[in-house]
């Protein structure tokens, strides 16, 4: 699954510290998000999708589309 | 900026806490463990009451120890908690086929000696190791 949080984080100059305590996760759980290597669960797409004021499509899109 | 300062906080709390819970009741339990090897032979001369009280107490400090690796794992955040499940799996389904296999070997006569539970609970504890660090390779 591909996703835009790395741009999303550099666009409000986050760290990703500063967005796992935003997502309450680990920042190796954010790097992996980032890489691709893991996708997210449901609930903490959403929270993301929150936290960026965006839907959650706008955030992740599905890589095998 | 920081998005959020206390929620980071609360994770990183959530695991120290449920690492020192954990620890603690492991730790009470491979104690009772000894007590329980050692104690009817060196210290009550096999009595069946404290055999009996020996044996209850290492099972309750092994429930509570068991219960506390459930909340070590809830504690986790979910890549955490996935790189611990997969060991898990791994470890336990290596557990029973290399257990059940092992077991025979004496009974077709292809070991002379007795399976001992210790190799295996090695066996799987070194699986374990290795899929815990072949998975924080893989998400990193």
């Amino acid at each position: 699954m591909k996703n835009r949080l790395k741009v999303l984080r550099a666009e409000r100059d986050w760290t990703q510290a500063d967005l796992a305590d935003a997502l309450d996760v680990s920042r190796q759980t954010i790097n992996a998000i980032e890489k691709g290597k893991f996708d997210p669960s449901l609930p903490l797409a959403f929270k993301a999708a929150r936290l960026f004021h965006m839907a959650i499509e706008d955030i992740f899109q599905d890589g095998g589309v | 900026m920081n998005p959020s300062s206390s929620k980071q906080e609360s994770l990183k709390q959530r695991t120290q806490r449920s690492t020192k819970t954990l620890f603690i009741w492991t730790f009470s339990w491979v104690a009772s463990l000894a007590v329980l090897s050692f104690g009817p032979k060196f210290i009550w001369d096999f009595n069946m009451i404290f055999s009996a009280m020996a044996i209850l107490g290492n099972l309750v400090l092994g429930y509570k120890m068991i219960m506390a690796n459930k909340e070590h794992l809830l504690a986790m955040d979910e890549m955490h908690q996935r790189i611990q499940l997969e060991a898990m799996g791994i470890s336990l389904g290596v557990g029973l086929v290399i257990g059940t296999s092992y077991e025979t070997l004496e009974d077709i006569r292809v070991i002379s000696y007795e399976p001992e539970i210790s190799h295996l609970i090695m066996v799987m504890a070194v699986v374990y190791m290795i899929r815990i660090i072949l998975g924080y390779r893989k998400y990193a």
